[in-house]
């Protein structure tokens, strides 16, 4: 279980990585942390004809403040993440969802950008960038641009890049005070793709509910925001009562596959129990509770 | 065939400068290169961390890591703990509390458990077990494992 | 001086046998310095890959090679073409009745009868070019209806596997004790259904690697192999090959696991035999993970129908079972289809008095990956339809499942006692097992508990597993019946050199047991030298004329035996030629720590001034004495039945009633094996035997799609559990001396993986017996526990 042969080039910008891209006839392949392309390599899924290396372009890692959000580098590494006091502070609901992305020795080189572009459908991080609206900043020959996370996934290891972008940043805007979060997750073994997760953000103002989020993965060919819920939720009471339908209404909503782990009808009934749980989590972290 | 690529690495603190086939594994180029067969082979897509070494300090697969993606890089493999006859902590726990059978994981679960160990001063049990969860061992059942693991932060 | 009641031990002295000496493997293992299979390095050695079929089922037609030949750093393409011209096929004889047997072949020709079974092989310098030239192969395949279905295979009309042969089913057997129709007409209990046991595969950290080496000049052949058996293969090779034993060498050297799955000879190590010999070079393969999961030989794959019928006091009157094994596409040699299917009828029975029992088996052969040992050989399956029985009859009476166990357990009194199946247990602590177990996890307390989680709702479980096996088997049973081979004993040789180290050869081949480690503690001890200067040699064919390897927990009671026996007499040869040396009687001669010493005055000598004397000082010894205490020994040991080894599993469960998941809380093995001789090394073995029983019972599956794909063929899909899915472990051993083996040693490799699933089934089933379910089928993964609870409740909510 060897990979095919290949060219490499390591790339000095994001203009060279764009050239070269270009350059391959869409036969190149980007690799950063390379955790999620190397596994496909060795079973010779793919056979690229050059493995251009973004990873050493500078400027693609770091978390900073933008003034309206966390502005992140494509090229930070999962542990970066996972142990960023900035992440930790305005988003805790990503460490958390970090800590579910596989093991350290896959989290000390996977990246966020990479987790994204290969738009695993049970994989964490994608989830995490459609919750929490991120803004996906891609450059290419044509220039740059941003995409929302919701429009960036297409279908199972598809996105909206085309053959030669690059994803250069992820931005996410800041939530409200006093937002909650929740985040679940069930996966077969510690660190396994989930068979399904859920996570959702709840956000009061003067007690009362501004905004709500809830998003899924594992359950459908891309990661979820499951709008309809989010509209039962907001203005409600928040009760139990509203959670359970919000619950029916993921189930009713997600088109999930059926494979040697777990049947469509399991995983639509995990999330159910799930989207609950992060729901009552959100609630209690937003009225203050730990 | 695609050209040869250059690469210079540090491998337990020695300097190779070597051309190598870009699709060269980095657990291949220390097994087959270097004769530092003390990094074992057991899946070859990521999910059983025998092939574990440390790159920069970090554990990493070698399994999923391009030789020239370490250019420049510092590997420390199993070979570059404790000797034969002076093992580190880590390795001497792992023998007083028989946390070994076949061998086969073991060179990638002390590289896991060091890394473990450097960035955690105190893990709980369940954190321990978390932590070397993407290691596999077939022979353990992970309990004396754990117990070495644990036996080696504690002193 | 005292002595133990089987001779030779000085007690006075610190003990080493029951020590927990650390191993004397680690330090290489610790260090990267190990030496596996893949870690030999052998100049000009070329890489073997395989094309293997990716059809279950099919006629071979034209095989195109013509591309690959071409491709960079190729040697050569070959098919069976050349493979059967260059071997003779190998059949796992038998003496049932009843029986069919199937070649072993280095490569498929004529028809694939599973997929990933290899068909042309690949030579090249490396191995990765070796996989570039495979994609040059092109296959012209006929396509052949695929046989995936156990019970269809079985029919009569089926497609059949082996067109000699009159269909599928390859072993029939049937067999009992007492009149199990009447007892069973007469019972006023019965319980029963059908359990499933489905397809695992033993999944060794080390996928399988071979390295043959022809040397040209002396026309012999090595070859390095990550095998638990190199003299089952070695002597298989003699006819496979046509050479002399002298010119065939297996080493086995460091071996990463086996668990049963390294135990067989496989067409790879016949493959790179024939090639190597051909090419007049080194030739490697080295199984990668996919290659490992498909091919290497998969177990625990048997539907049961059982019957059990108890008195109205809990009495167990009669056993009733029909067995139908799915031993996929080859009978394995050397154990043949039978070794799987019959080990779990013949120990149905259990550690219970059963007066009447009767098992129908059947072996049959579907397009799967041969069926071959896995460690607990039948017996986690025979445990768990058992196990499961037992607690559906307490339910019925309304009984502990402690309780019903304990009333039917072989007592005291009754050892010998043989069961319907004709197994004879000697003396073994059934009932002290489960009574420890019961107290070292608190039963009533946790029973209590129990009640009061399922007051708040919380679905908490508590299964007991209790069995029997047979460990250490001598000549008089073998490990399978009518085989070709003799796995009942072990000879050993151990020398005193010139130099004056001790090295003690044996046929074993240690595999991660730690035998180098028990073995010297066993040589040390009784020989009387220190643990260090002992030096073991195994897992080598050369090591001694016959050997079979490590297999069936049988190498601390055999070879240990056949260890203390030539130690023994080793032993007296040096305290004869010391009592020459020193002028003292014999019966004043000390030898202890390596040091010989004449009681009573200050002549010492080490043994390397007794080795010289014996040795290079010609004139110290008189010639006849000389002769007669030459530095060596060789002596056999045969267990003729073997010996009991018996544990009580306890586990406590938790199922959350939202999703299903299962956390085990607690895990209490009581296990009486014998005389322990490394008290760390049995403790990992029984932690590691229960890790692989959670993975039988929550989590592994080969699984099979209808057209016999394996769609389980990496370790994300075939799901062995890590650190975080196995709970600390809570061990006891009974420590008590086996009365019909030599040293009191019982095997205990095995019973860790015999128990857990049975004691994990029942637990779940406690878990859920509000419900009114049963668990019937392993492994209960969160999908079969969701598809098991929403029948019971939709059942529920349609009768309410």
């Amino acid at each position: 279980m060897k990979p095919p042969p290949f060219a490499y080039v390591t790339a000095e910008s994001i203009e060279h990585a764009v050239a070269e891209l270009a350059r391959s006839d869409g036969e190149g392949k980007l690799v950063a942390g390379g955790q999620s392309l190397m596994p496909m390599l060795n079973f010779r899924l793919l056979e690229p004809s050059v493995l251009i290396d973004i990873g050493k372009i500078p400027d693609l890692t770091g978390i900073s403040e933008t003034g309206d959000g966390l502005s992140i580098g494509a090229l930070t590494r999962h542990v970066d993440l996972e142990t960023s006091h900035l992440i930790a502070q305005r988003f805790p609901v990503l460490t958390e969802a970090v800590k579910h992305v596989a093991h350290i020795a896959i989290r000390n080189r996977g990246t966020f950008g990479g987790s994204l572009c290969h738009a695993d459908p049970a994989a964490e991080l994608p989830m995490m960038a459609v919750l929490l609206d991120a803004r996906i900043c891609v450059s290419g020959q044509g220039g740059n641009r941003q995409i929302p996370a919701d429009k960036f996934f297409l279908g199972a290891l598809t996105t909206d890049l085309e053959e030669e972008e690059i994803v250069t940043r992820i931005d996410l805007p800041y939530l409200p005070e006093s937002t909650g979060w929740g985040f679940e997750e069930i996966s077969r073994r510690s660190g396994d793709f989930a068979l399904a997760a859920a996570a959702a953000t709840v956000s009061l103002v003067d007690g009362k509910i501004s905004e709500v989020r809830l998003a899924v993965t594992g359950v459908d060919d891309l990661p979820l925001r499951i709008r309809a819920a989010e509209d039962a939720l907001r203005g409600s009471e928040l009760d139990d009562a509203v959670f359970s339908s919000a619950s029916q209404i993921v189930r009713d909503a997600v088109n999930p596959n059926s494979d040697v782990h777990a049947s469509a009808d399991y995983r639509r009934h995990l999330i159910g129990v799930l989207v609950g749980r992060v729901l009552r989590s959100a609630r209690s972290r937003a009225r203050g509770g730990a | 065939m695609a050209d040869k690529c250059r690469v210079r690495i540090t491998v337990n603190g020695v300097a190779y400068d070597q051309e190598v086939e870009p699709r060269l594994l980095l657990a291949d180029f220390l097994r087959e290169d270097l004769d530092l067969t003390g990094t074992h082979v057991g899946c070859e897509h990521g999910v059983c961390g025998a092939c574990t070494v440390l790159l920069n300090g970090d554990s990493v697969r070698s399994c999923l890591c391009l030789t020239v993606q370490a250019d420049g890089a510092e590997i420390t493999t199993v070979e570059g703990l404790g000797t034969v006859d002076n093992l580190n902590s880590l390795q001497q726990k792992f023998r007083e509390h028989h946390a070994l059978q076949c061998g086969f994981c073991t060179p990638g679960m002390l590289m896991t458990a060091t890394d473990l160990l450097s960035k955690n001063e105190n893990m709980s049990d369940e954190e321990l077990r978390e932590g070397l969860s993407g290691n596999l061992c077939r022979c353990t059942g992970y309990e004396h494992i754990v117990n070495a693991v644990r036996a080696a932060m504690n002193e | 001086m005292s002595k133990s009641s089987d001779g030779g031990i000085d007690l006075t002295r610190p003990k080493i046998i029951g020590a927990p000496v650390q191993r004397l493997e680690d330090p290489r293992l610790l260090t990267g310095h190990g030496k596996f299979t893949d870690d030999v390095k052998l100049r000009g050695t070329l890489h073997v890959a395989l094309r293997r079929s990716d059809h279950a089922h099919a006629r071979i037609g034209t095989i195109d090679t013509a591309e690959a030949e071409e491709m960079p750093g190729v040697v050569g393409v070959f098919t069976a073409e050349l493979l059967d011209a260059l071997t003779r096929p190998v059949f796992a004889t038998s003496k049932m009745k009843d029986y069919h047997a199937t070649p072993v072949r280095a490569l498929a020709g004529g028809k694939v009868r599973f997929a990933g079974e290899p068909v042309v092989a690949v030579v090249a310098q490396s191995r990765y070019l070796a996989e570039d030239a495979l994609a040059g192969i092109e296959i012209d395949y006929t396509p052949l209806e695929p046989v995936v279905d156990p019970e269809e295979a079985a029919a009569d009309n089926a497609v059949k596997l082996h067109d000699h042969l009159p269909g599928n089913v390859l072993v029939a057997r049937r067999f009992g004790v007492g009149d199990v129709e009447q007892a069973m007409g007469d019972a006023p209990i019965k319980v029963g259904g059908r359990f499933r046991f489905h397809r695992k595969t033993p999944t060794a950290l080390e996928a399988r690697s071979y390295l043959a080496d022809y040397d040209q000049g002396t026309r012999a052949l090595t070859l390095y192999a990550s095998t638990q058996v190199p003299g089952i293969v070695r002597d298989a090779l003699v006819e496979v090959l046509d050479m002399p034993g002298s010119k065939l060498r297996v080493i086995a050297g460091d071996v990463g696991g086996g668990f049963g799955g390294k135990a067989s000879l496989n067409p790879e190590e016949i493959l790179v035999c024939a090639l190597s010999r051909h090419l007049g070079r080194p030739v490697k393969w080295t199984a990668d993970r996919v290659e490992d999961l498909i091919s290497t030989s998969q177990s625990f794959d048997e539907i049961v129908d059982a019957e059990l019928a108890v008195d109205q006091d809990g009495t167990f009157l009669a056993l009733k079972a029909d067995i139908l094994g799915d031993v996929g596409a080859f009978s394995i040699y050397p154990w043949t289809a039978a070794l799987e299917p019959m080990q779990v009828a013949g120990f149905l029975p259990g550690p219970y008095r059963v007066p009447n029992f009767s098992a129908n088996v059947r072996a049959v052969a579907t397009n799967k990956a041969p069926m071959g040992p896995y460690r607990g050989v039948g017996r986690p399956i025979s445990a768990f339809v058992l196990e499961r029985l037992v607690d559906m009859a307490a339910k019925k009476l309304a009984m502990d499942p402690k309780e019903i166990r304990l009333r039917n357990f072989v007592k005291e009194e009754e050892f010998p006692h043989r069961t319907g199946s004709g197994i004879v247990w000697d003396r073994s602590g059934f009932t002290e097992c489960l009574e420890r177990a019961a107290d070292a996890i608190n039963y009533p307390a946790l029973r209590k508990r129990q009640a009061e989680a399922r007051a708040d709702g919380r679905w908490l479980g508590i299964g007991i597993a209790s069995y029997a096996e047979l460990t250490g088997i001598g000549s008089r049973l073998s490990a399978a019946p009518g085989m070709p081979i003799n796995t009942g004993t072990e000879s050993a040789t151990i020398s005193v050199d010139s130099s004056g180290a001790v090295t003690a050869h044996f046929g074993i081949a240690s595999h991660g047991q730690g035998l180098e480690t028990t073995l010297a503690q066993i040589v040390a001890e009784e020989m009387g030298v220190r643990l260090e200067d002992v030096e073991i040699v195994q897992g080598d064919t050369s090591a001694v004329a016959h050997s079979t390897g490590t297999y069936a927990s049988r190498s601390a009671v055999i070879a240990g035996g056949a260890g203390t026996l030539t130690a023994r007499t080793l032993r007296g040869k040096i305290i004869e030629a010391a009592s020459h040396l020193l002028d003292v009687d014999m019966a004043d001669i000390d030898f202890a720590d390596s040091l010989i010493s004449a009681r009573g005055t200050n002549k010492t000598m080490s043994l390397r001034e007794l080795a010289r004397a014996v040795y290079s000082q010609m004139g110290s010894l008189p010639g006849d004495i000389r002769a007669k205490v030459d530095l060596q020994a060789s002596e056999f040991y045969d267990p003729h039945f073997g010996t009991t080894t018996s544990a009580t599993h306890l586990a406590a469960v938790e199922i959350d009633p939202e999703t299903y998941e299962v956390s085990i809380e607690k895990f209490v093995v009581v296990e009486d094996c014998g005389r322990v001789i490394n008290p760390m090394i049995v403790d990992g073995q029984v932690h590691g035997g229960v890790a692989q029983g959670i993975g039988a019972a929550l989590f592994e599956e080969v699984v099979h799609d209808v057209t016999g794909q394996n769609i389980s063929a990496t370790l994300v899909d075939y799901v062995i559990p890590s650190a975080a899915e196995v709970p600390s472990m809570e061990v006891h051993h009974l420590d008590v001396e086996a009365p019909s083996t030599l040293g009191g040693y019982r095997g205990m490799g095995e019973g860790g993986t015999i128990g857990a699933p049975a004691a994990i089934a029942n637990a779940l089933n406690d878990a859920l017996s509000h419900l009114g379910v049963e668990i019937m089928e392993l492994p209960m993964t969160p999908e079969r526990l969701f598809q098991v609870i929403s029948a019971a409740q939709d059942g529920e909510a349609e009768s309410s």
